[in-house]
């Protein structure tokens, strides 16, 4: 690889200040917030258009370099770290909203607006609107979201936020645009179909299939009134009944429930925390009482919480990332299966057994998606990154949890390496090759992300 | 600060990206990601570098002490860091690793001026003049060399914002403040942002002998740097002093509220308020210059988009003003754009450096503001101050 000319190229394409190789950029973006180890980048770029996107790709196609697309870069497990080395694509730069259709109710972006800047400007330009978000940080892309099948905010109402994908514009390898979804029939990205539907092609495949640089989202009325109702539960086999209750009723936005050894209240419970939406104080108080009821009758009880305690997790988005400064170390992880309800009491129990092990202070979660029809399961362990021993415990937790999930019927979420290398290993061997048969035919040279959703040892 | 005492706080930075923004998300509130965009070049991206540092997994070279240098310590990482056990020593950080730098010999050319200047015993101050004793203007305003209060004028009123300073002067007269001047030194804000600290601490200790000398028990300043540093910095490098400190505005607004301060004529203007980072997020005044232009008669005052915790910084400081003057003037230029959305035809600050930097983007860009201090606004009117 001639390196200096490589590096002339994308900054002829990008501008100069928008392409490096210095050592403290390689750095930065070889590693991120998860446990995963540093894997080396040889460039980092920066493209603002789509035009120039299609010119990397042609760039690293002749050149047969690995391109990784790269969004907050929040995923945790490593999926914007280079396997192969080769280019970092980060798409930051590209963060026009471009259309709010208000009564289709999308919202039609570039791939680098994060979920904190469509978050705010739809409280500011369309207050009756509100965007599906994660729990991540507002750093977080939604493109990045919504292409990891991400879930979070309104995923009990809505399903997950893959299923709020309307279409895409992509940048295959071969440096072609394609349209996906009703844009590539109509003006209009109000829908996924009528038409074949290939966008779940670009659905965690974690950018081994092209580029996505452009989306349309789905966005959401924002209910007049919205309240938490938090609940308490001693024995975790009560939790099925109980979300199947909760479920029937047509005024939950979103449940998330959790276990864990810290702060001390929490310990020995799971806790509920149900959203409920409503047009009135009057219809809210009303729903709370049918939820204490449905509490009462399920085995759990209502738990009344501090309006501070309230407050901070009714603005969105939560501030997830207070787990990464349990073992005062800025560092979590977690497996996050999407799971059968059947087998969410085992995965508490099984879970705390886990942490407890690895030594590390139990912290498990789940959120509904869309009712009960998925639940996804998050198998949390902090670490200190200044510890080396700390960060391969925490990783050691993780890879006996991929193996849990899996054993449990579930399927590790936006997985790193090694819970992809164990999800193919269990995979239908015919859906397999369609994905590799397909794989290899849009992109020959496998510049695509390379190493992810491999069998390859690496 | 050095980098050892804090060693423990660095690696718990998760990079989680907060501190780009301001407090609802809408806008990149941090002026060197906002240019560099690469995720090096945000607090978390710093914090990452330099436990790359600590590790050594990265060395010093000329482009990591750039990436630290290109920061204008303005404070907004810490304020919107979720991690509110230790988000208060993001700055303390940039700075204690720009101490590193300097200790490795990578302190850049142009942020090196500052600390030669400031130590030349010609001048005293960062701006190449000759060391003002400040005697004319004891002489011109009549003032003796013991008093109850010292003006602390601050290299940057002294020598570039002369207007300002006489303003000043002139309302502590109008005021009736028993004050007097003193033959300053600088008060090491530019060299203990650049990382420059070796000589601090005696300029220090010299500035509080000389208000000592006076028999001052109250220091004011009209400089939200010099205020900042006397509050927060003088402490943290171990100088005690026991005078009690006010920015102009405290005074201002003090001097409001017990009524002796009377408006006798209009500021027919609309304004807006640019919070000076030294006096907003780190010093926590936001309020009280607020409270002091809302009582001006006739005065339109208007906020910005962004303002008090969220107030985008000018770009003048942390060294970015002699390190990258063309950005930092750019960034102002951001700021006077936001302030024309407000209709305001005037920005107004608090702290002489802003004034600067705002003052240049408005005549490099054209921006067509008047650009004034909250402390030239008062010496436009006719006011009346009441004595005790």
């Amino acid at each position: 690889m001639n390196t200096d000319q490589i590096l002339k190229d994308l900054q002829n394409i990008v501008g100069k200040e928008f392409a490096t190789n210095s050592p403290e950029d390689l750095y930065i973006y070889s590693q991120d917030p998860g446990a995963s180890l540093p894997r080396p980048v040889d460039f980092v770029v920066m493209p603002k258009t789509t035009e120039e996107v299609q010119n990397i790709v042609k760039l690293a196609n002749e050149e047969k370099i690995p391109l990784v697309p790269m969004g907050g870069g929040m995923t945790l497990s490593g999926l914007v770290l280079p396997v192969k080395g080769g280019i970092v694509v980060d798409m930051k730069r590209m963060n026009q909203i471009l259309e709010i259709n208000e009564l289709s109710r999308y919202a039609l972006i570039e791939a680098g607006v994060s979920t904190g800047q469509l978050l705010a400007y739809l409280n500011e330009h369309h207050p009756d609107l509100q965007p599906a978000i994660p729990d991540a940080p507002p750093s977080a892309t939604i493109a990045g979201n919504v292409l990891i099948h991400g879930s979070g905010y309104l995923s009990q109402k809505y399903g997950d936020h893959g299923a709020i994908v309307n279409g895409l514009e992509v940048v295959l390898a071969s440096g072609e645009v394609v349209k996906l979804g009703s844009c590539a029939v109509s003006d209009y990205w109000f829908a996924r179909g009528p038409i074949p539907d290939l966008v779940g092609l670009f659905l965690s495949s974690f950018g081994t299939m092209g580029i996505v640089t452009k989306l349309s989202v789905q966005i959401f009325p924002k209910p007049k009134f919205r309240e938490i109702v938090f609940g308490l539960m001693k024995d975790e086999e009560n939790i099925p009944k109980l979300l199947l209750e909760i479920t029937t009723k047509e005024f939950i936005e979103d449940v998330i429930l959790g276990k864990q050894d810290k702060p001390e209240w929490m310990k020995g419970y799971i806790f509920f925390m149900v959203y409920i939406t409503g047009d009135s104080q009057e219809d809210i108080d009303t729903k709370i009482k049918i939820l204490k009821k449905t509490y009462r009758k399920n085995g759990a009880r209502y738990m009344k919480a501090t309006q501070k305690m309230i407050d901070l997790y009714i603005e969105k988005p939560i501030f997830a990332s207070g787990a990464a400064d349990f073992r005062k170390g800025g560092g979590f992880e977690y497996v996050g299966a999407n799971m059968p309800l059947e087998k969410i009491p085992e995965a508490y129990r099984r879970g705390a057994e886990i942490s407890i092990k690895y030594g590390i202070p139990p912290t498990l979660g789940s959120r509904l998606i869309g009712q009960t029809h998925n639940i996804v399961m998050f198998f949390s362990y902090s670490f200190n990154r200044a510890d080396p021993d700390d960060m391969q415990n925490a990783r050691n937790a993780l890879e006996e949890t991929n193996h849990l999930a899996l054993e449990l019927g579930g399927i590790p979420w936006k997985g790193e390496l090694g819970a992809q290398k164990l999800t193919l290993q269990k995979m239908d061997p015919n859906y397999k090759k369609m994905f590799f048969n397909i794989r290899q035919m849009l992109d020959p040279n496998g510049i695509m992300n390379p190493g992810n959703w491999s069998e390859e040892e690496n | 600060m050095a980098l050892d005492d804090v060693k423990h706080i660095i690696h718990r930075c998760f990079r989680c990206g907060y501190c780009k923004f301001n407090h609802s998300y809408s806008d990149f509130n941090c002026p060197s990601y906002n240019k560099y965009r690469f995720e090096t070049y945000s607090a978390g991206g710093r914090m990452w570098l330099i436990f790359g540092l600590i590790n050594n997994e990265l060395q010093w070279s000329d482009n990591l002490a750039n990436i630290l240098y290109a920061c204008s310590t303005c404070g907004n990482c810490v304020e919107n860091c979720r991690f509110v056990k230790f988000n208060e020593f993001w700055v303390d950080i940039i700075e204690a690793a720009r101490a590193e730098a300097v200790k490795n010999g990578f302190c850049p050319e142009k942020q090196k001026n500052l600390l030669e200047r400031t130590t030349n015993p010609e001048m005293f101050n960062p701006y190449a003049e000759p060391n003002s004793d400040n005697e004319e203007l004891k002489k011109e305003y009549n003032l003796l060399d013991k008093a109850e209060w010292v003006y602390y004028i601050g290299c940057t009123s002294n020598y570039r914002q002369k207007d300002l300073r006489d303003s000043t002067l002139r309302f502590l007269k109008k005021a009736h403040i028993d004050f007097t001047l003193i033959d300053e030194h600088c008060c090491c804000s530019p060299i203990i942002r650049t990382g420059q600290i070796s000589p601090v601490k005696d300029f220090m200790n010299y500035n509080v002998e000389k208000i000592k000398e006076t028999g001052a028990t109250k220091v004011i300043t009209s400089c939200a740097g010099c205020y900042r540093t006397l509050k927060n910095d003088f402490e943290k490098f171990g100088v005690e002093y026991d005078f009690k400190l006010y920015h102009t505005a405290e005074l201002v607004k003090q001097l409001l509220d017990e009524g002796k301060l009377k408006f006798k004529s209009n500021y027919d203007k609309t304004v807006t308020y640019h919070d000076p980072c030294h006096l907003g997020r780190h010093s926590g005044i936001y309020e009280i210059p607020r409270e002091v232009y809302k009582k001006i008669p006739g005065i339109n005052f208007v906020e910005m988009k962004r303002n008090r915790e969220d107030a985008y910084c000018c770009g003048a400081g942390g060294g970015v003003k002699i390190g990258y003057p063309d950005w930092s003037v750019e960034i102002s230029k951001e700021r006077l754009e936001e302030a024309k959305e407000t209709g305001a035809t005037v920005v107004s600050s608090t702290c002489p450096f802003c004034r600067t930097n705002l003052s240049d983007a408005n005549d490099k860009f054209n921006m067509g503001f008047e650009v004034i201090d909250l402390i030239e606004i008062l010496d436009q009117l006719d006011i009346e101050i009441t004595a005790d």
